[in-house]
């Protein structure tokens, strides 16, 4: 990754997490989008496990930092999904346009069902409801704004790491 | 790198939340500020949106509800006035709707809903709490057409509300708004009528039944006739503001019905009186006050006695003192 390519693709990466606080506050919709999590996907199909890792971290611990109750459940999700989607970019991103989009539902649900598990305030069918309607819901929209992220983006920021 | 995010994660987790909400508190006061700020703008910003949007319909409703009560207060005036004459006329009269048009010609004449089945006859005199609007027309089984006094063919004999003047209301055929007013023709010359004289039905004719009241002067029009005076008339009643009226029935007109505005009869002649005596006594003060600007105006010619010049020896003419001269 050149030294232009990265600027845009870290502007890109901003840009996602300034939409998440601004945007998504303003729509206030029941499943809403996950900037946070097409960021964190973004940078896992470019970087090594380890370094998307790290970012998906750095992330969740940052989204945790407003929510004190679940204060490490973020993190914990970003960064098994980081790792994940680094670990399998592989499989997804084949210029698969669907298959993108499945990366993209699949990476968010996945990260919402870590997240569910790991704080623990949600039961029975309350956590049967987010984890089986809303999540998957919200992975559908978020799943729709991030493969148009990839795709809008793709001259910018280069094709994926092979 | 996984396993030591993972750690970190779940450790994170099962930190006392005293530790927790100290270290989520530090990352809020550092790292996260300008993420937290965009998202109590953003938030801020959707509630004052949702808000502007509640705002509005709530003045929406206030507004609307303002305009309909004063409708509804100038209609229950009306209609509570309308009960009124209908108490003082008892019988012989058919309530009813005036339904206005919009069409050409329509500020001449309005629809009633009462027809032959209620008892409504041609040439009935219809009114309203404020006096005169019209006459009937024709007449349908369940409705009927009635001219209002803008209509070309309108005329009522009429006279002075204290019966000294007599003569035959027309409407007035002038351009604008003068088209909205009433002529008073023919009336004898040694009878002028002040601005603000009550104008009434004179029951001649046998259409219109004696004292209803039908305008008020507002002035004399200039004619060439030089034996009759005619007089520009304000309408006791505004045709659009005529929604309910009464249709007065031919035998209750040949019985009278002037007791009905005798009230209104009454406070205008009192009206009359008491702006006469007004200028009257207007007049005495203005003379008073000038008579006593002329007194006044003559003591300050006046000299005053203490003004005059003092008297003083000249020093030639004076005794010296211990000694006659």
């Amino acid at each position: 990754m050149n030294f232009a390519r990265g600027f845009w693709f870290v502007l890109v990466f901003l840009t996602l997490v300034v939409l998440h606080y601004t945007l998504r506050p303003v729509l206030d919709w029941r499943a809403s989008i996950d900037f946070l999590a097409i960021a964190v996907l973004l940078v896992a199909v470019r970087a090594r496990p380890g370094v998307a890792t790290i970012v998906g971290f750095a992330v969740g611990i940052t989204s945790d930092a407003m929510m004190p109750s679940a204060f490490g459940a973020g993190a914990l999700a970003f960064s098994v999904v980081a790792y994940t989607a680094s670990s399998l970019k592989a499989a997804f991103f084949a210029d698969n346009i669907a298959l993108n989009a499945v990366f993209v539902f699949l990476g968010k649900w996945v990260g919402d069902l870590v997240f569910l598990a790991a704080e623990h305030r949600l039961g029975g069918s309350e956590f049967l409801a987010q984890a089986l309607l809303w999540s998957p819901l919200a992975a559908a929209v978020t799943a729709v704004v991030g493969l148009g992220v990839l795709v809008v983006l793709r001259p910018v920021v280069g094709t994926p790491r092979g | 790198m996984l396993v030591a995010c993972v750690l970190l994660s779940l450790v994170a987790l099962v930190l006392p939340s005293p530790i927790r909400s100290t270290v989520a508190g530090a990352l809020r006061g550092t790292v996260v500020v300008p993420l937290a700020s965009l998202q109590e703008r953003a938030e801020v910003s959707r509630r004052a949106v949702l808000a502007y949007d509640a705002s509005v319909r709530v003045a929406d409703s206030i507004r609307l509800q303002a305009g309909q009560s004063d409708v509804i207060a100038a209609e229950n005036e009306r209609l509570r006035r309308l009960l009124g004459l209908g108490a003082a006329l008892k019988w012989g009269f058919v309530p009813a709707e005036a339904l206005h048009g919009r069409g050409l010609g329509d500020d001449y004449t309005m629809t009633l809903t009462v027809g032959r089945n209620e008892g409504v006859e041609p040439f009935s005199a219809v009114v309203a709490p404020d006096g005169l609007v019209g006459m009937i027309e024709t007449v349908d089984a369940r409705s009927s057409v009635a001219i209002v006094w803008p209509h070309p063919d309108f005329r009522v004999s009429a006279m002075s509300a204290d019966g000294t003047a007599f003569g035959i209301v027309y409407p007035h055929l002038g351009a604008g708004a003068t088209r909205f007013l009433l002529e008073l023709r023919g009336v004898a010359f040694r009878n002028a009528l002040r601005p603000g004289t009550l104008i009434v039905s004179a029951g001649l004719g046998g259409v219109y039944p004696r004292g209803i009241p039908v305008g008020t002067v507002l002035s004399e029009l200039k004619t060439a006739e030089g034996w009759a005076r005619n007089y520009l008339l304000r309408p006791a009643v505004r045709p659009a503001d005529a929604t309910a009226v009464m249709v007065v029935q031919p035998t209750r007109a040949k019985e009278g019905v002037s007791a009905a505005w005798q009230h209104a009869v009454d406070s205008a002649l009192r009206m009359v009186v008491s702006a006469g005596d007004s200028l009257a006594k207007q007049r005495a003060d203005s003379l008073a006050t000038a008579e006593r600007q002329r007194l006044d105006s003559l003591q300050a010619l006046r000299p005053r006695p203490d003004s005059l010049p003092a008297v003083r020896p000249r020093p030639d003419s004076t005794v010296p003192p211990g000694g006659a001269p």
